[in-house]
């Protein structure tokens, strides 16, 4: 950056961090209005049921409640409960399969029917009279099993219960030729786990007819506009009557990226004439609500004995569940993500999606891309073994550079893989920690490393699309309108840093009205890490078209040419007189207390639609030991080294990166999303058997940001970053793993089971050999 | 289950409220009361996300009936601050980058705040295993520890409140 900047760059604290901190917060479930129901839902017993007859007669009779549904109630189409099919040019790729309440249970957790009651005992009392009859029918569960002749039909169009499949358009080169010219080729099939989002908050929603011609939703989501709009369509009213009001959000990651419980929610509301509150209890939101899809990746990897990889395929059975929610979009994003990160002639992929009788799954933190990562990376070590190269070595002959195209296709501004990989190295002693003997106890030293490339919005696959606008106040501060829902990321703090920073104000000056959808203008949402950038350069178009104003409006009382003003601290200064110089609260406040019939109020709009995608990279490095007697691992150390451009506020960026490692910590160790393979139900359906790491959890952990390399199309330099924080960490521990023991594991989590498992396997392969 | 009226201390105001034997503190605390910074994240105790402290020990409100604590002091987050003036644990939190979401938030300050309360001079290991029953989904822990290490620090220079 040419200019010195005051702002930008600075850690801040989060934006309410107080109100957090002090109680004041008001979450979905604090929301209390006059009048209001409490809103139970049944959930199928069983995992595949045709539902015979529905009586709610009983609950109906039931003093205290309000309101009783089934199927019947709610409007008969099928759906898409998730925010994707709205920003497609090509809705179709999202197939709508969903009623807001089945009248066919096809997992254990579906949504058969719901009430509102006076209060929580009432609606539970009320849920156990409703008479369900039940044709249970056989279920699958697993997807190869799912795919054959004669299975279980989880939906009456899906054949062999594969609702599609793909082979990927944009493949190039041929890759048996290449596996041909290559000196070694490899291949493994990876399973992915399905960990679910777990926020700490369980999904709460407020509906609310009481404002005549009005629909009031209070609820946790990451696109206000587009779950706005599958409301309307639903309901039949017009978006304009609904005001979608987003709460302070206990943790996303994805989970808002569709409907929780909204549209239920709305029907009880709109039956009972009175407002209605859903909580979902921890084990509701565990087995109904969004987790990963699980992936079955079959990858090979052709290299050369200098390293360079000359052929990359992988083959992808994909269980979604019982639905298919957004897999087609997480599905390509899984294989854009393979395919785009190293320079290689040939390349090809394909995916087959799968319904089985398990819990849906959705958008989470770095979808697609996380389990396409961890399949590229492991097998990326695997073929590096296999030439005796060492993989820092093998990854820096193959990475990408500035120009060349990102994952999404779009050529890089910059892409530093190559000054970050070696910074990383240098500081985590790499050479020394590789040669570093292995142990000869039980205990085994490994260390590993993987490299991940994200996005900076969906662009240019789905629409995208920033409005922000803000207001000069009396006093001479700011009002940035803006709906990109904080989740706990801080871009409600960012947004303030930017705009403080453009107009020349102090960070103070920039208050923010945030959060609902009638106070602001349409924004795409929150997902695959656009806020700081998209966000951010609809912020500052808005607030160069108020600074134009209010210069104009300067140069006037001061008398001076416009090109002649800057704004510093508040101050509005000319250049060529220093000392010459108006507030930037005198000129507001005389613009709107004008008694000289040149009233003004100062307002800046900006729109941001991105014709690039900087995506942000990162490298990260791993140091375990694993306990070969347990099959323990402990992870001693994360380093990460991420490339974001400039770092807005580098607190704020840091404890994002430490949660996204967190998560995966989790999600190679801890959790595990278990369903009974007998009955379908959910074995890990509360927080003692479904285990996010706490603190003791977690190893030493350092962030390290390379700001070398501003992005010219970003904020200040800006570009993405946390989303796909998650997606190197993961292969880097499963590496390290891999480097302590001699053997790949594929199948997450890595288990102490899973690893004495492979273990016994490899001794048992040994005194065969 | 029968109703009955009983007189709870929280944040050094006494309250009648109208219980079931059956209620738990936090349903107490977030209904009748209105005390909504004690959050909800199981219901079972298996988070720590409603930790009050009841006669300055740790308790998880969600497991606790609200007519056992009839007799005690209770201190929800609502009740820590001074005035304007925020505990120099809070404090720390929000200075330090500790809070994101900020659902775990409340009872893990009180959590914190117990443990400076009983040790003014914790190492960070000692930090992290008072707080392993707590908790978050979005930080790491790492400015957690940070901002307790920091507030002990505070403390024993002499933070006078």
């Amino acid at each position: 950056m040419s200019e010195r900047l005051s702002i930008i760059g600075k850690s801040m604290s989060r934006w309410q961090a107080h109100e957090k901190a002090t109680g004041a917060a008001r979450y979905g479930a604090d929301v209390k209005l006059p009048g209001m129901l409490v809103g139970k839902i049944l959930f199928s017993p069983h995992a595949h049921a045709r539902i015979v007859n529905v009586d709610t007669s009983k609950a109906e009779q039931l003093a205290g409640v309000e309101a009783v549904i089934t199927w019947k109630d709610i409007p008969p189409e099928v759906y898409n409960p998730n925010k994707m099919n709205l920003m497609l040019r090509h809705p179709e790729g999202e197939i709508k399969d969903t009623q807001v309440l089945t009248d066919k249970a096809r997992y254990v957790g579906d949504r058969i029917a719901a009430v509102a009651a006076i209060d929580t005992a009432t609606a539970e009392k009320a849920l156990e009279l409703v008479d369900v009859t039940y044709e249970v029918l056989p279920a699958v569960f697993d997807p190869v099993e799912a795919m054959k002749p004669g299975a279980p039909k989880v939906h009456d169009f899906a054949d062999n219960n594969v609702p599609m499949h793909f082979d990927f358009p944009f493949g190039w080169g041929n890759v048996d030729e290449g596996c041909g010219e290559s000196d070694a080729v490899v291949e493994e099939t990876f399973r992915s786990a399905s960990n679910h989002i777990c926020q700490m908050e369980p999904c709460a929603v407020v509906a609310d007819f009481s404002v005549e011609g009005k629909l009031t939703i209070w609820s946790p989501t990451q696109h206000p506009f587009l779950v706005r709009r599958k409301i309307a369509d639903l309901f039949g009213i017009a978006e304009g009557s609904i005001n979608w009001i987003t709460p302070h959000v206990g943790g996303a990651f994805g989970k808002y990226s569709g409907f929780c419980v909204e549209p239920v929610c709305v029907a009880l509301a709109q039956k009972a004439r009175r407002p209605v509150k859903i909580e979902l209890t921890r084990e509701e939101d565990l087995l109904s609500t969004e987790r990963r899809q699980k992936y079955i990746t079959t990858a090979r990897m052709g290299v050369r004995k200098d390293g360079s990889i000359v052929a990359l395929s992988e083959n992808l059975i994909v269980d979604g569940g019982a639905y298919y929610t957004q897999n087609g979009t997480t599905t390509n994003v899984n294989i854009g993500s393979f395919l785009g990160v190293y320079r290689h002639p040939n390349v090809a992929a394909s995916a087959t999606m799968v319904y089985t009788n398990v819990p849906p799954t959705g958008g989470v933190r770095g979808y697609g891309n996380h389990e396409a990562t961890a399949a590229r990376e492991q097998l990326l070590d695997v073929a590096a073994a296999e030439i005796g190269m060492d993989p820092l070595e093998m990854r820096l002959r193959n990475v990408k550079h500035a120009g060349d195209p990102s994952s999404t296709g779009i050529p890089m501004e910059t892409c530093p893989f190559e000054e970050i990989i070696k910074l990383g190295a240098e500081r985590i002693g790499w050479k020394e920690k590789k040669a570093r003997p292995k142990g000869t106890g039980s205990k085994r030293y490994g260390v590993g490393m993987a490299i991940a490339m994200d996005v900076s919005g969906a662009q240019p696959f789905a629409l995208q699309q920033s409005n922000a606008f803000l207001k000069f106040n009396e006093d001479g501060s700011v009002t940035l309108f803006m709906n990109a829902p904080d989740l706990g990321q801080n871009v409600t703090g960012t947004m303030a840093q930017i705009a403080a920073e453009s107009l020349g104000l102090e960070y103070d000056d920039v208050h923010v009205v945030k959060g609902e959808t009638d106070s602001a203008l349409f924004d795409s949402g929150i997902h695959a890490s656009r806020g700081t950038y998209q966000f951010g350069n609809a912020v500052i178009a808005a607030a160069e078209d108020a600074k134009k104003q209010l210069l104009e409006r300067a140069a006037k009382t001061l008398g001076v040419p416009l090109d002649d003003l800057e704004i510093k601290a508040g101050r509005i200064r000319t250049k060529s007189l220093p000392r010459k110089w108006v507030s930037v609260k005198d000129v507001v406040r005389g613009a709107i207390y004008n008694f000289e019939g040149e009233h003004l109020q100062i307002v800046g709009k900006g729109s941001y639609s991105p014709a690039e995608n900087p995506p942000p990279i990162h490298a990260v490095f791993t140091e375990v030991e694993v306990d070969c007697e347990t099959g323990v691992t402990t992870i001693l150390r994360i380093l990460y080294v991420a490339d974001s451009g400039t770092i807005i506020n580098p607190l704020a960026a840091e404890g994002q990166v430490e949660g996204a490692i967190q998560q995966s910590v989790g999600y190679v160790l801890t959790e595990d999303y278990v369903i009974d393979a007998k009955t379908g139900a959910l074995e890990s359906s509360n927080l003692n058997t479904y285990k996010c790491p706490g603190t003791l959890d977690m190893p030493d952990i350092e962030v390290v940001f390379y700001e070398d390399a501003p992005v010219p199309s970003g904020p200040f330099g800006a570009k993405g970053l946390a989303q796909g924080a998650i997606c190197g960490v993961t292969p880097s521990i499963a590496n390290a793993i891999y480097d302590a023991v001699g053997i790949a594991i594929t199948d997450m989590p890595a288990t102490p089971e899973r690893i004495l498992e492979a273990l016994g396997r490899a001794s048992v392969t040994a005194a065969r050999n | 289950m029968k109703p009955e009226i009983v007189s709870l201390k929280v944040n050094g105001q006494v309250h009648q409220v109208i219980v079931t034997p059956n209620m738990t503190l936090s349903e107490v605390l977030r209904g009748p009361l209105d005390l909504t910074g004690t959050k909800q994240g199981c219901g079972v105790g298996q988070c720590g996300s409603c930790t009050v402290l009841v006669d300055g020990t740790p308790t998880l409100s969600c497991s606790t009936l609200a007519i056992a604590v009839r007799d005690s002091e209770i201190l929800t987050i609502e009740g820590l601050s001074t005035g304007d003036r925020v505990h120099p644990v809070q404090q720390a939190f929000i200075d330090l980058g500790a809070i994101q979401c900020g659902y775990c938030t409340p009872g893990m300050i009180l959590m914190a705040v117990a443990l400076v309360d009983e040790n003014p001079n914790p190492t960070r290991e000692d930090v992290k295993e008072w707080l392993g029953g707590n908790l978050c989904r979005c930080t790491g822990y790492v400015k957690i520890v940070d901002a307790v290490m920091a507030a002990a620090q505070t403390l024993r220079e002499g933070d006078c409140r």
